[in-house]
């Protein structure tokens, strides 16, 4: 049997291709498959958006697909959005929610603060809030990374 | 009387050094003001700012999204707040919570939390404002019974596995209406804090 035996150079070449090749696959790893209902029942309630992009990697990597939004409670609104993150590795996201009023005043929300987010590769994930104040009509959704 | 002089480059590769040793030596203060609940709040292996307004926040989002509260007899529903067990190592102020929670409660105006029984703050002037107002009206003061009571407990689950700690902190929570003694809303939050041990340290 013949043995081939690489020089120096090709080796370290081949063990450089091999690692990478590796990394590719790990960051592959962490993506999530999904199955859902073909033709799905729920009827959300979408909210036509206006987004404002000041980061253009961050709006690389996390893309928001829709906002939809519900009264609960009687008369409070609330804001679900979908996000999705367009890269193959977990990516953490930092969001926040603001509310205004009918007169367009900003509404405190003792509990509207900074939050995080994992994603995994690929992951589709859902974000919400509720306003705790019956003013509230209006929202601004805060992303970064 | 007999001068040293000194090159200038030879001058310089002396003081500078010593400028820089000196400067390592000084104390330095740099504080910033940051937002407590903020990505900038430091993060650590107990429960921190940002993780307090976050399981806050998640427990008014679901005790609202449940409609538990609109079924009250009386609006707003009023509400006492029973024990809050803390059954974690830290030694903390179940206020950092339960207030989040009333703050949030009260705005929605479906919420009064009454202050004279359970853990609510005692309205000791209230108390006696209203025997003044017994005395002077000759009429007893009416105090609203709760339609529901709100309990709480923290719990701490600690694993440790290859260098790593994870610090499970679980926030339980439950509604039990007065009359029936049903429990009409619970919910559970959970935050995960995860510590890498220095690979480097004594």
């Amino acid at each position: 049997m013949k043995t081939t035996v690489l020089p120096l150079v090709l080796r370290t070449r081949t063990g450089g291709l091999l690692a990478a090749l590796c990394l590719l696959l790990a960051g592959c790893a962490t993506n999530v498959n999904t199955v859902e209902r073909a033709q799905s029942q729920a009827t959300p309630n979408y909210v036509a958006d206006k987004r404002v992009i000041t980061d253009n990697t961050l709006a690389g990597a996390i893309r928001v697909v829709s906002v939809n939004q519900a009264t609960v409670s009687g008369n409070l609104l609330k804001i679900e959005a979908v996000i999705e993150n367009l890269h193959n590795s977990v990516m953490t996201l930092n969001y926040k929610f603001e509310w205004f009023d009918t007169s367009g005043m900003a509404v405190a929300s003792p509990n509207e603060t900074w939050k995080s987010i994992r994603l995994q590769g690929r992951e589709t994930s859902t974000i919400s809030t509720v306003a705790v104040n019956p003013r509230a009509v209006d929202f601004v959704l805060k992303l970064r990374e | 009387m007999n001068t040293i002089r000194l090159k200038p480059t030879l001058l310089s590769a002396i003081v500078f050094p010593s400028a820089l040793f000196l400067a390592g030596c000084a104390t330095v203060e740099n504080t910033r003001t940051v937002d407590s609940k903020g990505p900038e709040a430091l993060n650590t292996s107990s429960i921190n700012s940002q993780d307090w307004a976050n399981a806050a926040d998640q427990l008014v989002q679901s005790l609202l999204s449940s409609g538990a509260l609109d079924k009250a007899p009386t609006q707003p529903a009023i509400l006492a707040v029973d024990r809050v067990i803390n059954n974690t190592t830290l030694s903390i102020d179940t206020d950092l919570l339960i207030k989040k929670i009333r703050v949030a409660l009260t705005q929605t105006g479906k919420v009064a939390v009454t202050n004279t029984m359970g853990l609510g703050e005692r309205a000791v002037v209230a108390s006696e404002a209203a025997e003044m107002d017994e005395m002077t009206s000759g009429k007893k003061a009416v105090m609203k019974a709760p339609n529901y009571t709100l309990y709480a407990k923290l719990i701490q689950q600690t694993d440790r596995a290859n260098g790593k700690t994870q610090n499970t902190y679980t926030f339980q929570m439950s509604l039990t209406d007065v009359k029936s003694g049903l429990t009409v809303w619970e919910e559970e939050k959970e935050i995960a804090k995860q510590t890498k041990r220095a690979t480097v340290g004594w």
